[in-house]
């Protein structure tokens, strides 16, 4: 019995650090929030209980659903330019085994550069006077365009953006998956007659499907939270065409110093980001086989 | 049903040639079973038959066909796999439906197959079930029924039964020697499991290092090995062998014993005091334990004793050889007690020490 309590005593006293890291680092700002979102922020920067006040508020906010609604169309825009580049990327570099190391580096290179500086690169990029987009775009007989100032353009321009920057991530995951397809499985499908198409569709992607599911759930959290790249190129404009959930809520918070309404609408998109990944987290183990 | 024939046979793997020359035929409906030890190039000549693999020289005819260079889809053969290389994601219907549906045949044609194919196998019980949701033996006769309902000229099978377990693996294999009677199709069955080739085949073909040693009915190959290697590979427990000299009209073993020559095939062939080094090559089934002082056979000292139930095998060294004997159980033999050996007459073989092949 005592052999068990010292076992315990030393199992606590291992992960002791881990938790007070977990309590203070993502317990106390989590719950902070929480109560926060319960209450008012006065003229004076005093917090005042207010019930669900603020929950109720934001459901005849206007731009809380205007902000919804951006952030899905980003999500849904994004995320499907990154899954299908980001698969045929990893189809690419999967049969261009003979591509030296460096390239194939080259090619998955771009997450790891800071969301701030790919922001800052490709405003020089999409600068309407001086940048290269629409230098290119004029060469071709195009017409230019004003990319991050057109309330049309600019989601599907910051979908764009961020594909380039995250399509690769998806290729590296989907790269892995692919690499642990069976080779037997493709032997039996060419002793079958499949065609390289058939193989594509009815062999290669349903086997990648739960890869590809994981894929989505990693860029699903991020994208639900979108936040520098807008931050830098755009900051929720023109007028507020990109202004997501996330950017709203940092205005309304940092702009307005509203924090208790500001936490409320970041429980509600935490809310949201968790209910993504648990509806996800189902399908990836529909799809599993 | 085709016949199968490779011509001047040559694989390489960029340098390495991994077989340098090789000729075989089987005829139309013959289930013949590739044995040999891991490397001996087995499973690549199933695969350059599959088409999975090209060949660096020399001729592939399947039926009339000459078929190199012919992708394995154009070939009508069927193969089942190691690990059975089911479609995971796809139900066992799909799995056997997916190569007819390449093929373009119609519904209707595809059902038929499939409800023969499972009722032959005994699967149709679990057609809407996917791989992951069978057992290993289930798995192993979907193979088999993906591989039928294509109705092909020649079944290869690569080593289908190495990943069953003991008890499954006879019970399988006793199927597929069932199936195989059933639909007499040419089969081409790899394995380096030496009674998996006894029992299964017409006839075995034995190879080493992509060469073949020998071709034969399963007791062909058992009682008339060609050569050590074939001797040695082909029987469980090994077959044993003892460096001899020719004294007279006797074999005298390094420990002084002897073994007259007239119950050993191919002695007479042999004359005395010969430079030759002869090994004397004998099955521990066909030592018989005479038990101690019979005055007949060979005495030696038990060193370890393995019991079957059936057959009690015996471990013992003779000269500087370690030996087996599969003896009577009733002798109730125990590790130090002294037994003699008499081998069978006319069952033991000699070999050429030197090269190895068997002295008729």
């Amino acid at each position: 019995m005592e052999k068990k309590n010292e076992a315990r005593l030393e199992l606590a006293s291992l992960s002791l650090p881990a938790m007070i890291y977990t309590i203070a680092m993502i317990g106390f700002p989590f719950i902070y929030t929480i109560w926060m979102s319960f209450h008012a922020t006065t003229a004076a920067q005093q917090l005042v209980f207010n019930g669900l006040g603020n929950y109720s508020h934001l459901v005849s906010d206007g731009e809380f659903w205007h902000g919804l609604v951006v952030t899905f169309y980003l999500y849904f825009l994004s995320l499907a330019l990154q899954l299908f580049f980001g698969t045929y990327l990893a189809l690419l570099l999967f049969r261009s085994k003979r591509l030296p190391g460096i390239v194939r580096s080259l090619f998955i290179s771009p997450f790891l550069i800071p969301g701030v500086v790919t922001g800052m690169m490709w405003l020089v990029i999409l600068d309407p006077s001086l940048g290269a987009a629409n230098y290119v775009l004029t060469s071709l007989g195009l017409p230019a365009s004003d990319w991050l100032a057109s309330p049309t353009w600019v989601v599907p321009t910051i979908a764009i953006i961020d594909t380039w920057q995250w399509a690769p991530y998806v290729a590296l995951i989907v790269l892995g998956g692919l690499q642990s397809l069976p080779p037997s499985v493709y032997e039996a499908a060419e002793i079958d007659g499949a065609s390289r198409r058939k193989v594509l569709f009815r062999i290669t992607l349903p086997l990648l499907l739960p890869t590809i599911m994981t894929a989505t759930i990693l860029r699903s959290v991020d994208l639900l939270r979108f936040f520098d790249l807008i931050y830098i190129t755009t900051q929720g404009g023109p007028a507020n065409a990109s202004d997501t959930l996330n950017i709203y809520g940092f205005r309304v918070g940092f702009e307005f110093f509203q924090f208790g309404y500001a936490s409320a609408l970041m429980v509600t998109l935490s809310v949201i980001v968790l209910g993504a990944v648990l509806i996800l987290n189902q399908l990836r183990n529909a799809v599993a086989w | 049903m085709a016949s199968i024939s490779l011509r001047k046979l040559v694989k390489k793997f960029g340098e390495l040639t991994v077989i340098p020359d090789l000729d075989l035929e089987i005829p139309d409906r013959e289930f013949v079973v590739l044995v040999g030890p891991s490397g001996c190039g087995k499973s690549t000549l199933l695969r350059i038959l599959a088409g999975l693999e090209t060949i660096d020289g020399g001729e592939v005819m399947i039926g009339e066909e000459r078929v190199n260079g012919v992708p394995a889809a154009k070939r009508d053969i069927a193969m089942v796999f190691q690990d059975y290389a089911l479609y995971p994601h796809m139900t066992v219907r799909q799995n056997m439906a997916f190569a007819l549906e390449n093929k373009g045949a119609d519904k209707a044609e595809i059902e038929r197959r499939i409800t023969e194919a499972s009722r032959l196998l005994d699967i149709g019980d679990y057609l809407d079930r996917r791989p992951k949701a069978l057992s290993g033996g289930q798995r192993q006769r979907v193979a088999m029924g993906r591989a039928i309902v294509r109705d092909p000229k020649v079944f290869l099978f690569d080593e289908p039964l190495s990943n069953l377990d003991a008890k499954l693996r006879a019970a399988v294999r006793a199927e597929i020697k069932a199936l195989a009677q059933k639909i007499r199709t040419t089969m081409v069955f790899v394995t380096h499991d030496q009674i998996e080739a006894m029992t299964m085949a017409d006839r075995i073909v034995v190879m080493k290092a992509g060469v073949i040693q020998q071709v034969g009915k399963p007791e062909e190959i058992y009682e008339r090995p060609v050569n050590m290697f074939v001797a040695g590979f082909i029987g469980s427990p090994a077959m044993n062998f003892f460096p001899v000299t020719v004294e007279g009209d006797d074999l005298r073993l390094q420990t002084g014993d002897t073994v007259p020559g007239h119950a050993v095939p191919g002695f007479a062939t042999l004359s005395a005091g010969q430079d030759r080094q002869i090994v004397l090559g004998i099955r521990p089934e066909h030592l018989d334990g005479a038990g101690e002082g019979k005055g007949e056979g060979v005495p030696i000292t038990v060193d370890l004793v393995e019991p079957l139930g059936s057959d009690t095998l015996i471990h013992f060294t003779l000269g500087d050889v370690a030996a087996i004997a599969r003896v009577s159980p009733d002798l109730r033999l125990a590790p130090g007690d002294r037994v003699s050996l008499v081998p069978a007459p006319g069952k033991a073989r000699l070999f050429d020490a030197e090269s190895g092949k068997a002295i008729q």
